[in-house]
C-alpha cells in the first residue's frame, strides 16, 4: 500500500502579527514555522499503518520554500515517512487553496496512491479546502475531519464528529481523508531518528519538472487588517462574589442585553 | 445586481439556523443593489424551510429532492448544489460553516471550478463580493475578492444578524438534483448520537466554557449548570479535554471548534492565544478568574477577578430567576 501525507509548513500557533493598520501585504518573514499541527495527525496515522504490518510506503509531500525542508526532515522523515517530495517554486508564493490542490494533484498523479492523508486545516489560513479540493479534481471519494480509521481490504471505515455525534462513513480505496484531533496522538522526533532521517531520500521539485502550467488563483487577498479593537473589560467588584454575580447577570441582561 | 443563493441545512428534518442568518444578510444586500434571494434545500420535504426562509426575505426556495438526498452524502449533495448553480446562475452561493457546510463547501467549488472561501464572517458588494474572513485564528482579518463569476462561501454562525422580512412564504419550486446513476462514493453507514438534547458549540448563541480551573471533571457540571439554565452549549479549553475531564467535542480554540455566540463565557480559562483563537470574534465575553493578569481579561468585556466555585452557583441562580 501507498500511502501520500500532504503536509504544510506553517507559522507556531504562538506567532504574534504585528499589523497596526490594514494593509495590502503581510509580512510573514519573521516567524517560526513548523508543520501543520493537524497534519502531524496525517503523518502518525500513515506511520501507524506501517507499523501494523504488510508493505506500506509512505510519502510526504508538500508545497513550499526551501526552508520546508528541516519540517519534512525532523516531523515527517524522522518520525516515520519513508521519502519527501518538495515542490518548491517561487511561481507558487501567494498561490491560493484551488492553485495548490492543482498543484498537489499533479504531485499525486505521478505514483499511484492508496491513500492520502491531508490536515484538516491549515493553521495559517484556516481554510479547510485543499484536500477535499484534491479529492475531488483527482475523482476519488473522501471523508473530511476524520476522528477514528479502520482500514480494511480495498476499503475503509471512518468516524466523523458532527453536530450532535459522530458519523461512520466507508469508502473503497483509493480515497482522501483529512485528519481531525482525536485521530491519534503525534509522536515526537527522537533525536538518532532526526539524524538518520537525513539520509532518507528528498526530492525537490518545480512545477515544470511536474509537466505544469500553474493556474492563475481564484481568489486574491485585497487586503490584511487587524482584528477589530475590543472594549476595555469591566470588571464587576463587589464586597463577596456573590454580590458580583448578582450585578454581572445584571449587566449583561440591562447593558449587554444579551440573555 | 446580484442574484445570492442560500443553502438551507438540514439533517433528518432539523434546519440549521445559520441558514436564516445568511438569507437575512442575502436580503439586506439584494435591498441595497437589487438582485433576489435564493434558498436552496435538499431534502424531502421543503415545505417548512420554503415557509422559514420566506419570513427572512427569500424571494424563491429551489428545492430537490430523491434518495440519494435522503440522509447526507457529499457526493450527492455536492452535485445537486453544484447543478443547481450551472441552471441558475447565482453570483454567490453561501453555506453555512458547520460539520455538512465545510464538507461540502469546496467540493461544490471544485466542481464549478470556482472561487471557494471559507469561514466567513462578513459580506460586501460593490459591483462584485468583498468577502471579510479571519487568518491566523483571528489575529488577523483579509478581504478576499474572488475572481470567477460564482463563488461559493462559507458563512461562520451567528456573523449576520437575524431579520424578519415579514415576506410572503413563496411555494417551492423544484429542480432535478441529476443524481441518476450516481456513484456515491463515499457512503454514510451510520450516525451514533452523543445523547440528545444539548445545545451545540457551532451555532449556540450563548457559550459557557471550564477550564483548568475548575480543578477536575466533578465539577464540570458548574459549567454545565450555568449552561442550562442560559439554554447554552458547554465548552471547554484543550487543558481540560486533554486532560480527560471532559470530550473533546466540546474544545474551543484553534485545533478543536471556532465559535462567535452572542455571548461567552469563560471560566477558569487562562486566554491562551489558541484559546483566543477559536472564540474571540465573540460578540460579548465574561472572563471569570482568580488571576486579574490572566490574558482573559484583555478580550474580555466584562470580568470577575474572583474564585470561580463562588461566582458560579451565585451567577447560576441570578440567571435563573432573570430567565423564569
Ligand atoms: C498547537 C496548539 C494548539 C492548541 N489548541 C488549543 C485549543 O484548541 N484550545 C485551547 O483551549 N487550547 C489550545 N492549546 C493549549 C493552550 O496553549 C493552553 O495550554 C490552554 O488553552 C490552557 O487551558 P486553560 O486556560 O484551561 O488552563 P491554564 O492556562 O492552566 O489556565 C487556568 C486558569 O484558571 C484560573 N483559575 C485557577 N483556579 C481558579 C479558580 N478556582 N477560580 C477562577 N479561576 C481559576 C487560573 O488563574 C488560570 O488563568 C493549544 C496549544 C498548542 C501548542
Ligand atoms: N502548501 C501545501 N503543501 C502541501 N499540503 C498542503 C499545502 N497547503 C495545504 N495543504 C494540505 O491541505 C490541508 C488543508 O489546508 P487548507 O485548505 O489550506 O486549510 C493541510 O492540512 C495540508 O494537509
Amino acid at each position: 500500500m501507498k500511502i501520500a501525507v500532504c503536509v504544510k509548513q506553517v507559522p507556531d500557533s504562538e506567532t504574534r502579527i504585528n499589523l497596526a493598520a490594514p494593509a495590502a501585504v503581510l509580512d510573514q518573514s519573521g516567524f517560526t514555522r513548523i508543520l501543520n499541527p493537524y497534519d502531524a495527525y496525517g503523518v502518525e496515522e500513515a506511520v501507524k499503518i506501517k507499523e501494523a504490518g504488510g508493505e506500506v510506503e509512505v510519502t510526504a509531500i508538500t508545497i513550499g520554500p526551501e526552508t520546508v525542508k528541516e519540517t519534512i526532515k525532523k516531523d515527517c522523515l524522522a518520525v516515520g515517512c519513508d521519502k519527501a517530495v518538495m515542490i518548491t517554486d517561487p511561481v507558487l508564493d501567494g498561490a491560493d487553496e484551488a492553485t495548490i490542490a492543482t498543484v498537489l494533484v499533479a504531485a499525486l498523479k505521478r505514483d499511484e496512491f492508496d491513500l492520502i492523508l491531508f490536515g484538516n486545516k491549515a493553521i495559517d489560513d484556516d481554510s479547510g479546502q485543499v484536500g477535499i479540493l484534491v479529492a475531488e479534481k483527482l475523482g476519488l471519494p473522501h471523508i473530511s475531519a476524520i476522528t477514528h480509521l479502520e482500514i480494511g481490504e480495498g476499503s475503509l471505515t471512518a468516524h466523523r464528529e458532527i453536530e450532535g455525534g459522530k458519523e461512520v462513513v466507508k469508502a473503497s480505496l483509493p480515497a482522501v481523508l483529512t485528519c481531525q484531533k482525536g485521530l491519534n496522538e503525534p509522536r515526537l522526533p527522537s533525536l538518532p531518528n532526526i539524524m538518520k532521517a537525513g539520509m532518507k531520500p528528498m526530492e525537490t521539485v518545480t512545477c515544470a519538472d511536474l509537466g505544469l502550467e500553474v493556474p492563475a488563483n481564484l481568489v486574491e487577498i485585497k487586503l490584511y487588517s487587524p482584528p477589530p479593537a475590543r472594549a476595555e473589560c469591566k470588571l464587576v467588584e463587589a464586597e463577596e462574589p456573590a454580590q458580583a454575580a448578582k450585578e454581572l447577570a445584571r449587566l449583561l441582561n440591562e447593558e449587554a442585553k444579551v440573555i | 445586481m446580484p442574484n445570492l443563493a442560500v443553502f438551507i441545512e438540514q439533517r433528518d428534518g432539523v434546519l440549521k439556523k445559520v441558514a436564516w442568518q445568511m438569507i437575512s444578510e442575502a436580503r439586506r444586500i439584494a435591498d441595497a443593489n437589487g438582485g433576489e434571494v435564493w434558498g436552496v434545500f435538499l431534502g424531502q420535504d421543503a415545505s417548512t424551510a420554503t415557509a422559514e426562509a420566506g419570513k427572512y426575505g427569500a424571494d424563491k426556495v429551489f428545492a430537490a429532492s430523491g434518495d440519494a438526498l435522503s440522509t447526507y452524502n457529499s457526493e450527492a449533495w455536492s452535485t445537486a448544489l453544484a447543478g443547481f448553480c450551472k441552471i441558475n446562475n447565482p453570483d454567490i452561493l453561501m453555506i453555512g460553516s458547520t460539520a455538512m457546510g465545510k464538507d461540502l463547501g469546496p467540493k461544490v467549488a471544485a466542481k464549478l471550478e470556482c472561487a471557494c472561501v471559507s469561514d466567513a464572517v462578513g459580506l460586501k458588494f460593490d459591483g462584485g463580493f468583498e468577502i471579510r474572513r479571519p487568518i491566523f485564528a483571528g489575529k488577523c482579518f483579509t478581504d478576499v475578492v474572488p475572481k470567477t463569476a460564482i463563488s461559493v462561501v462559507g458563512i461562520r454562525p451567528n456573523a449576520f444578524v437575524l431579520e424578519e422580512k415579514g415576506g410572503a412564504a413563496t411555494a417551492a419550486e423544484t429542480f432535478d438534483p441529476g443524481l441518476d446513476g450516481i456513484d456515491l462514493k463515499a457512503v454514510v453507514e451510520k450516525f451514533e448520537t452523543s445523547g440528545g438534547g444539548k445545545v451545540e458549540l457551532t451555532d449556540a448563541e450563548i457559550i459557557v466554557s471550564g477550564g483548568r480551573g475548575i480543578k477536575g471533571p466533578e465539577n464540570y457540571q458548574l459549567i454545565e449548570k450555568l449552561a442550562e439554565t442560559l439554554g447554552a452549549a458547554a465548552g471547554a479549553s484543550r487543558a481540560v479535554v486533554d486532560a480527560g475531564w471532559v470530550d473533546y467535542s466540546h474544545q474551543v480554540g484553534q485545533t478543536g471548534k471556532t465559535v462567535g455566540p452572542n455571548l461567552y463565557i469563560a471560566c477558569g480559562i487562562s486566554g491562551a492565544i489558541q484559546h483566543l483563537a477559536g472564540m474571540s470574534s465573540s460578540k460579548c465575553i465574561v472572563a471569570i478568574n482568580k488571576d486579574a493578569n490572566a490574558p482573559i481579561f484583555k478580550v474580555a468585556d466584562y470580568g470577575i477577578v474572583a474564585d470561580l466555585f463562588d461566582v458560579l452557583p451565585a451567577l447560576t441562580d441570578e440567571v435563573g430567576k432573570i430567565r423564569s
